[in-house]
């Protein structure tokens, strides 16, 4: 074989293939700097004073506008009601989703239509979706009104009550987020393998004992996502209890976004709007991590699998 | 047509080394069979060379001109992947005509040349069909038709025959020797399997962890492997291996196995006092059933029909293993194993290694 | 799968309570539908009834634009409202896809550390409280004039349908088999021939699947055409919530624009359900 007669290989330097997935991604990148400098913005106002009524007092406070949330009600309040809203949300669409994802299990055609059917309310804006509730809780003419007249329950208030708006805004999320857990919980119980299934029926397992060390612990992978998503949505929740109340009666329903506007276009405090959204900022950094994290060794474990 | 030259490629992918330092040359119509374990770096080896991974050093020339800076689009070359790769949007016809759509050429001699090269690979009946709708036979089929129909100066082959039933790779074996000498491109095909290396080419390049171990025609390298792995990855069953130390006696090496001596033939006397490996191919083991001087006594254990033989499965008189095969016809006589039987060393047969780095010690020029 | 006897008391349980839940879920849906063919007196008469006499006066005054009242004729701008949520929806969809589809491509196919970054902050950001960029955006367009126009809205809404494209296109490149690529560069088709002509047709249902989940979530979408959007350009979603304001008492018309605003959505979702169950889940858990 003749010897190679090149005494050096090839200089490094390529330009073919080296440029094109930055050229690709130039666009994006360009959208990228477009969210970076508003947020950057954002974190900077947070720092000041600034009302946009009362230009003159603009200026730097570093953590003021923090260390006022400590001792200021109002903003306990938010926090309260935001977990609240979250807990109660996310606790009842789990639970109901994960019924009925059990109850529609088996493809059938029946199960296939109706799973089809209840993801509609998903399709529907949240914002929409609370006019349709607000229209059914009328008073007057609320289809609902007259259903709890009929039990007994007259003049229920619905979102119109301190102690009964809360309940109101959580039916109307259950009623637009329920079918996202149901479809993803459903995708998941069709993913899983049948097996076990068959060796436990084979075996006389009684059924509580493979829902609950079987069937549950396969899903949870599925349960945590829908979980972690349905939290993250939950606590920023704006469109639905502004379309219902703007945060009202009071501030009986003041959650993170919804204060955070009111502050920045009805009370023109910019800087604790900021502030505020920094903090929410924070709570769904830290939980979108876990998220993040949980959902990339999801996929290693997808993708190592094939 | 082109010559194709890889000269001291190179590549990791991030800690793993695939490829150190490999060079191989194949001349325009010759073939040149990469053989190896799977993991050896194989597949890399020919994507460097279609273009669509760079080499980190080392360069590729096509016809004499470097092709490094140079897209897969612009190289001249033709690839049949082991999953045939084949574009599931189109029928079989674009898919085969697709090269020739790349370069422009005009309806109707597409038409003639497609038609030609089906006609040739005959799957001229299925043309119109997608892939989808294709056996496996059939798709590896238009995978190389697409492959040749340009008529390429370099043809790359990955593993073509792997996917395919095995009455249709027996056939193949047969027929792709003489369709490639039709095109007279030259061609690396690579694979895991020894047999159809020795079967399709000029000469094999055996590649082991990155490295080409030897470069040679099939015959050199079964009956002169230069290293103890390439003699174990040719030969079925497995060369039988032994570490000994030949020893000078009466003017000669000598060896001593089995508990006997074996006088090894002349121009191996390198091998003296060093730690070696003899090496005995299990058809090589002459079979006598009488003792006459310089044979061993060997229990033999067990008799296994292996496609036109019979192996042998023996234990040495101190325990040793030794695996000896014999002409199918001839397995009767050895019935089901449990006698004793002579068996003798041809000293010619012998291949002899050195035990740490494995090389061959070749016999001195006489 | 399960050899035992149905109960026939568990079956019928079971059958009662998906019963109810297919009530719950439809249940709203129906009534507003029916709502927007009731005159008034239909609607606020007390019991309510399933029987009345459909009429499309709602419909008709929706669409044509006026509003005869006994206070006097109202303009109903509605319809703009309809064009608005077209308009936006589909040309951010469609910003989206030209710059989202080549970009998941990079990515899939590269592994560069510029591509990781944006991905994570575009995906980071899909998570994050929307009024962090968008009241200080709300300020910066003030300045550039950008307020109230197609162009400032259809940026903003790329902070909804981008890292959706993304997300799901991606995932989508990366199950592809690369040597069908490569095989069509070896062919002699260079590289951009190679992604028109099979990189995206071959990932073409990935795409579509995007493009819906992406166009409904624009179309639904609340909070940046409140801040942003000026009257005239507002879509569907600020807008019902304007009419309720704005008419009062006119029930079966706020009825009926809600009913003209979720159908567009439905009547996807419904036609393309196995796209948008693929696109969803692929969402969530494969990426």
């Amino acid at each position: 074989m003749t010897q190679a007669t090149i005494a050096a290989p090839a200089p490094r330097h390529r330009p073919r293939g080296r440029v094109l997935p930055y050229l690709l991604s130039l666009p994006a990148l360009l959208i990228c700097i477009g969210i970076l400098i508003p947020f950057a913005t954002a974190v900077w106002y947070s720092m000041q004073r600034y009302n946009l009524a009362f230009p003159m007092t603009r200026g730097m406070i570093w953590w003021g506008n923090y260390l006022d949330f400590l001792s200021d009600p109002s903003f306990w309040n938010t926090l309260k009601v935001s977990i609240a809203y979250m807990v109660l949300t996310v606790g009842v669409e789990l639970l109901l989703g994960l019924g009925v994802a059990l109850l529609l299990r088996r493809s059938t055609v029946f199960n296939n239509i109706m799973s089809i059917a209840l993801m509609l309310p998903l399709m529907i804006a949240p914002a929409i979706a609370a006019l349709m509730w607000k229209l059914m809780t009328n008073p007057d003419f609320g289809i609902l009104s007259y259903l709890v007249g009929l039990v007994g329950l007259h003049d229920f208030k619905w979102a119109s009550a301190p102690s009964t708006a809360l309940l109101t805004v959580v039916l109307v999320d259950v009623w637009v987020y329920t079918p996202f857990i149901i479809i993803l919980l459903l995708a998941g119980l069709r993913a899983l393998p049948t097996q076990p299934f068959e060796a436990a029926d084979l075996d006389g397992v009684p059924r509580s004992f493979v829902f609950f060390r079987i069937t549950l612990p396969m899903l949870m992978p599925y349960i945590i996502t829908a979980v972690l998503f349905r939290m993250l949505d939950a606590i920023q929740q704006f469109d639905i209890i502004y379309a219902m109340t703007q945060g009202g009666p009071g501030d009986r329903l003041m959650v993170f976004q919804v204060q955070a506007y009111l502050d920045f276009f009805q009370n023109t405090n910019v800087g604790r709007s900021a502030a505020l959204l920094m903090i929410l900022w924070a709570i769904t950094f830290g939980l979108s991590n876990l998220f993040i994290k949980h959902w990339l060794r999801l996929r290693e474990r997808v993708h190592g699998a094939r | 047509m082109s010559d194709l030259i890889l000269d001291r490629i190179s590549k990791s992918y991030g800690k793993t080394q695939v490829l150190s330092e490999a060079s191989i040359e194949v001349k325009a119509g010759e073939t040149v069979v990469v053989c190896g374990p799977s993991g050896a770096g194989k597949t890399v080896l020919l994507r460097l060379v279609a273009g669509v991974v760079e080499p980190d050093t080392g360069d590729i020339r096509i016809a004499g001109r470097s092709v490094l800076n140079v897209g897969p689009e612009r190289r001249d070359v033709g690839m049949a992947f082991q999953n045939f790769a084949l574009y599931p949007h189109l029928t079989a016809f674009e898919n085969i005509a697709s090269p020739l759509r790349a370069r422009g050429l005009e309806a109707g001699e597409i038409k003639k040349r497609v038609d030609e090269i089906s006609k040739l690979l005959r799957i001229e009946h299925v043309l119109g069909h997608t892939p989808r709708e294709l056996s496996n036979g059939q798709k590896q089929r238009t995978s190389l038709a697409r492959s040749l129909v340009r008529g390429p100066g370099v043809l790359l082959l990955d593993d073509p025959l792997r996917n395919v039933d095995a009455k249709l790779r027996y056939e193949m074996r047969l027929e792709l020797p003489r369709l490639l000498r039709n095109f007279g491109s030259a061609v690396l095909y690579v694979t895991q399997d020894y047999k159809e290396a020795m079967a399709l080419a000029d000469r094999i390049a055996v590649l082991r962890a990155g490295r080409i171990e030897q470069l040679a025609p099939a015959s050199a390298i079964y009956d002169a492997p230069e290293s103890i792995e390439v003699a174990r990855l040719f030969g079925d069953p497995t060369i039988n291996l032994y570490p000994i130390r030949p020893e000078a006696e009466g003017g000669a090496a000598v060896v001593r196995l089995f508990g006997q001596t074996w006088r090894l033939p002349r121009g191996r006397e390198a091998a003296i006092d060093r730690d070696c490996m003899l090496g005995l191919r299990p058809e090589d083991v002459r079979i006598g059933g009488d003792g006459h001087p310089g044979s061993v006594a060997f229990e033999l254990e067990a008799v296994t029909p292996l496609n036109v033989r019979g192996v042998l499965y023996l234990r040495g008189p101190a325990g040793e293993e030794l695996l000896a095969t014999v002409p199918e016809r001839d397995i009767g006589q050895f019935g089901r194993g449990h006698r004793r039987i002579w068996i003798d060393l041809p000293a010619e047969k012998l291949h002899l290694f050195d035990r740490q780095s494995g090389a061959r010690i070749a016999p001195a020029a006489a | 799968m399960s050899m035992r006897k149905t109960n026939p008391i568990a079956r019928a349980l079971r059958a009662l309570a998906l019963l109810l839940v297919g009530l719950f879920f439809l249940f709203p849906i129906f009534w507003v539908l029916l709502m927007s063919f009731q005159t008034n007196q239909d609607i606020l008469r007390i019991p309510p009834s399933l029987f009345f006499s459909p009429t499309l006066e709602n419909f008709y005054a929706i669409i044509s634009g006026k509003l005869v009242t006994s206070a006097g004729t109202l303009e109903v701008p509605f319809m703009g409202n309809l064009l608005n949520s077209v308009i936006l929806s589909t040309a951010s969809v469609a910003v989206s896809l030209l710059f989202g589809v080549p970009a998941a491509y990079a990515f899939a196919r590269f592994r560069f550390r510029l591509g990781e970054d944006i991905a994570f902050t575009l995906l980071s950001f899909r998570f994050a409280p929307p009024l962090l960029v968008v009241l200080p955006l709300a300020l910066y367009f003030q300045d550039l004039g950008l307020n109230n126009s197609y162009l400032g809205l259809v940026w903003v809404y790329q902070l909804i349908s981008l890292p959706l494209i993304l997300w799901i296109v991606r995932g989508y490149f990366e199950d592809m088999s690369p040597d069908i690529e490569h095989a069509f560069r070896i062919d002699g088709h260079s590289w951009f021939a190679t992604f028109m002509k099979v990189s995206i047709p071959l990932a073409r249902p990935g795409i579509a699947a995007a493009a819906l989940l992406a166009f409904i979530f624009c179309w639904n979408n609340f909070i940046f055409a409140l801040i942003l959007a000026s009257a005239d350009k507002q879509p569907v979603t600020v807008g019902a919530l304007a009419f309720v304001t704005a008419s009062g008492i006119q029930y079966g018309q706020i009825a009926a624009s809600i009913v003209l605003s979720i159908i567009p959505t439905l009547a996807l979702a419904l036609y393309a359900q196995r796209y948008l169950v693929e696109g969803l889940s692929l969402g969530a858990v494969k990426g």
